[in-house]
């Protein structure tokens, strides 16, 4: 488990350096100059060279890079180019949203999904499989803006049951952040249901038709003992590594939604900061969407290894 | 007539008047202008509301009601989104954008506050006046008035807080350079303030009021960066807590010069997105937005729940067609004919709803009342076919017009484009972003504009912002060294007439030299004025006493919530 554990971290080291690498190249070839962004078109072209010397940005690539990894790798982020003020005070404030968005989004999606995803399996070929089945296409097939809307026109203005702003005021209790958050989750769920209950279903079907399942009701077992003990264990494996990968868009990806509910969320930040050529903050933004994603798949592999001992022993699955 | 009124506007006279206001006082006793007309005029030359209240009274009118205090006092937070959040620090010499500018207005003051009816109210400085020359105007500051530090305000503080704005780099150059220097200002005493310019303008205190929004008063002690980080303005609210692209806090201030604001506190929200804000106001989640546009925001027109606050300013799109290349715009007789071919009225009517008044190809907006003899510029086909056909062009041509993807512009080109079809120039549209747009070189004369679009196109569309007097319209978008200069448009004389409008000593002779700048204008035809159209903001019935500014200032000292 141990050599498992180290094998994914240095692959996950190894991802990073060069996501690092990879960000900071596309930066790069944003165009615009940082100094006459900041300063404007009206500035002369001295204070344009003065400011971008101030920045840094006017150095080599490589030493341009190194001083930014070495910093980052020292939890040191840098100083936005566009607010002056230190990226980590910005992005502190937008990754918590994201996480708490993402994590409503979680709470709703994943348990609704799989519970619609196996009783689609339990009922194969019967009604309620084809309107889950056909629900959850139509619903992944709507662009996730469509959805908002239509959510925030239905609960927000014209039911007025939900706020459409999704940042709740400061001081907020849990359960007020919670119902701020509810219809951008909503949103979210709606887009990411089908996906999920796909992957649960077909992961569910495959194992009612192994032959341990046949083996465990020839045994005597009673079908739901069955389905809770054989069927879920297996059948939710590349559920599992579905949800993992959906971690970094939940987090990191979700420009739209955030613009729509007006959520300062990581992925605006990246947004404006690429918008405004902020250097410093769209490639720290990156790298640390790149982190907790690659942290939400080790997490996934670790369960992935607790359900199927062929991983955690270093057999094939 | 009131003996004691009388009294006091000759003291006035004899003390504190300048050579415009007497001019202007024995225009109106001679009969030969109204009250109207006295207000409008007065209005144009920068004179302060307790003047004209002065001289009003003392002919046994009724003084204008301006900025009267409202008594009652909420103590409710009011929720104020805007959209789009300030672009880069908050700084105010460097503030050239409507978040920027509506983020520190809010705590911030000024010497003098433009109002919707084209008056100065005097703000932090309580009069103000000039030479027969019109290069040194003096201003008195008022007493008792103290930063939100508890420090009070002195002359030091006025003249260091311009001095930084006529320093290089300032984006407040674009209203003052060229007129005065650092050096230039100066403190007479503890509470009084002159600036002497390099050349003579009638209607500086404009320059020098909200309409110049960089220019909040500053302690002297004020350090570049620190806006946002303790509060150290006048007005009637602190900034309490900042966090970019996202909100701001602002709590009452309790020494306001003013006495006791309305409101307990302001707290704003930033939209990126105008469905977004929309919906907040809708739905309840803002009282007010300090900006939106029939052409973003139609949801909230014609909307019972929704109040649109409206004000009458200069805020317009110029379209520079570039007089020096060597194609057909060249001929003037072509850049006419362009001009002749828009339905004015239907334009207004269709991008606006008829929230915007007609332009006739120069910066005289209808609200600065100047020029308005020269007959307007109406649609016309065949004389624009005759006049193409006289160029040499009968048959048409092919032209590229370049602009940004912002408010109602894209819709504009397509109406251009479909109106210059009607004469046979096949015009393609080139729609940029703003940052493209805007993106590039733009130094500026004698090195020449550099190589920005919206500079360098053969014709484009640019926005531009209301101003209370269409000075930097005509220097900057037209002289021939101005920055913004987009058609590269030279003409001597037209300069002249510039330099005599900026330095007129009474509205007649402003007037006088407007309409020739006017005239010259229709006929080069450098630059089309469409329309010139007002500025919006959008609230709910709850919100009273907030009168939306021409330039976009939330000024919300006098607000409250019913």
């Amino acid at each position: 488990m141990a050599r498992f554990l180290l094998k994914r971290l240095a692959l996950a080291l190894v991802t990073l350096v060069l996501v690092s690498v990879l960000v900071f190249a596309v930066a790069q070839v944003l165009p615009g100059n940082v100094g006459r962004n900041v300063l404007g078109g009206f500035a002369t072209p001295a204070a344009v060279a003065q400011l971008n010397h101030q920045l840094g940005v006017d150095r080599p690539l490589w030493t341009q890079y190194w001083s930014w990894v070495s910093n980052f790798a020292q939890g040191n982020l840098g100083t936005s180019l566009e607010y002056r003020v230190p990226v980590w005070s910005l992005l502190q404030a937008s990754l918590v949203n994201s996480l708490k968005l993402a994590a409503v989004a979680f709470v709703l999606v994943v348990p609704l999904s799989i519970i619609g995803g196996v009783f689609a399996a339990l009922r194969r070929g019967r009604l309620a499989d084809r309107v889950i089945t056909l629900t959850g296409l139509s619903l992944t097939a709507i662009p996730e803006f469509v959805s908002a809307i239509v959510l925030i026109l239905v609960f927000g203005l014209a039911l007025r049951v939900l706020p459409v702003d999704a940042t709740a005021p400061p001081g907020a209790g849990f359960l007020t952040q919670v119902k701020y958050l509810l219809l951008p989750a909503a949103a979210l769920t709606l887009v990411l249901f089908g996906y999920i209950a796909r992957m649960a279903r077909a992961g569910t079907i495959e194992a009612l038709d192994s032959d341990y399942t046949r083996t465990a009701y020839l045994k005597g077992l009673r079908t739901h003992t069955v389905i809770r003990r054989h069927v879920l264990r297996n059948s939710l494996l590349p559920t599992i590594a579905v949800i993992a990968t959906q971690m970094g868009y939940l987090i990191g990806g979700l420009v739209v939604i955030e613009k729509l509910f007006n959520y300062n969320g990581i992925g605006q930040r990246i947004y404006t900061a690429a918008q405004n050529k902020d250097f410093t903050m769209l490639q720290s933004s990156v790298l640390v969407i790149a982190i907790v994603y690659l942290t939400a798949s080790l997490i996934a592999d670790l369960i992935y290894s607790l359900l199927n001992p062929r991983i955690r022993y270093g057999g094939t699955s | 007539m009131d003996h004691e009124a009388r009294r006091r506007l000759e003291e006035y006279r004899r003390k504190g008047a300048g050579p415009f206001e007497n001019a202007l006082i024995d225009d109106y006793s001679a009969g030969a202008i109204d009250r109207r007309e006295l207000m409008r005029r007065a209005g144009l030359l920068g004179i302060s509301v307790p003047a004209i209240g002065l001289v009003l009274r003392a002919f046994g009118e009724p003084a204008p009601a301006f900025g009267a205090a409202r008594a009652a006092a909420t103590g409710s937070r009011i929720r104020v989104g805007i959209i789009p959040p300030p672009s880069g620090a908050i700084e105010p010499s460097t503030i050239s954008d409507l978040g920027g500018l509506q983020t520190i207005g809010i705590a911030g003051e000024f010497l003098a506050r433009a109002t919707q009816s084209k008056t100065l109210l005097p703000e932090l400085a309580t009069s103000w006046k000039t030479n027969k020359s019109a290069t040194v105007w003096t201003f008195k500051l008022r007493p008792n008035v103290t930063f939100q530090s508890g420090q009070p305000l002195t002359s030091a503080d006025v003249v260091a807080t311009w001095q930084r704005l006529a320093t290089t780099g300032s984006a407040a150059l674009s209203a003052i350079g060229g007129y005065v220097t650092p050096d230039g200002i100066v403190a007479v005493d503890d509470l009084t303030v002159a600036f002497h310019l390099e050349t003579p303008v009638s209607n500086f205190p404009y320059l020098v009021s909200s309409t110049t929004y960089q220019g909040i008063i500053l302690p002297a002690s004020y350090q570049t960066g620190t806006f946002v980080s303790k509060p150290q303005t006048t007005g009637a609210f602190q900034l309490a807590a900042y966090t970019p692209g996202v909100s701001a806090t602002y709590n009452r201030y309790a020494g306001w010069w003013g006495g006791t604001a309305p409101l307990a506190g302001v707290d704003v929200t930033y939209y990126t997105a105008a469905a977004a804000a929309d919906a907040a106001l809708l739905g309840g989640d803002v009282d007010l937005l300090g900006q939106v546009q029939l052409a973003t925001d139609r949801a909230l027109f014609n909307n019972g729940s929704v109040k649109i606050f409206s004000a009458r300013g200069s805020t317009h799109r110029e379209v520079p067609i570039r007089v020096d290349e060597n194609n057909p715009f060249h001929d003037y007789r072509v850049r006419q004919a362009v001009a002749l071919t828009l339905n004015r009225p239907q334009i207004v009517k269709t991008l606006f709803n008829d929230l915007a008044e007609v332009g006739n190809d120069s910066p005289f907006a209808p609200i600065f009342g100047l020029a308005r003899s020269v007959p307007q510029r109406k649609q016309n086909i065949r004389q624009a076919k005759q006049l193409l056909e006289a160029a040499g062009h009968a048959k048409g041509f092919s032209a590229k017009l370049v602009t940004e993807q912002l408010g109602e512009i894209p819709e504009l080109a397509q109406i251009i484009q479909s109106s210059v079809k009607q004469i046979g120039i096949d015009l393609s549209l080139s729609i940029l972003s703003v940052d493209a747009y805007y993106a590039g070189t733009q130094t500026g004369p004698p090195k020449g504009w550099g190589d920005t679009p919206w500079l360098n196109a053969e014709i484009d569309i640019t926005d531009y912002g209301s101003r209370a007097v269409p000075n930097v319209f005509l220097t900057s978008a037209l002289e021939t060294k101005g920055v913004w200069n987009a058609a590269h448009y030279s003409n001597k004389k037209f300069d002249a007439a510039v330099k005599s409008f900026l330095g007129a000593a009474t509205f007649d002779d402003q007037d006088k030299y407007a309409v020739t700048l006017q005239k010259i204008l229709l006929h080069d035809t450098p630059v089309i004025f469409p329309y010139f159209y007002y500025y919006l903001a959008a609230g709910t019935p709850s919100v009273s006493g907030y009168s939306a500014d021409a330039v976009g200032q939330l000024y919300l000292s006098k607000t409250s919530l019913t």
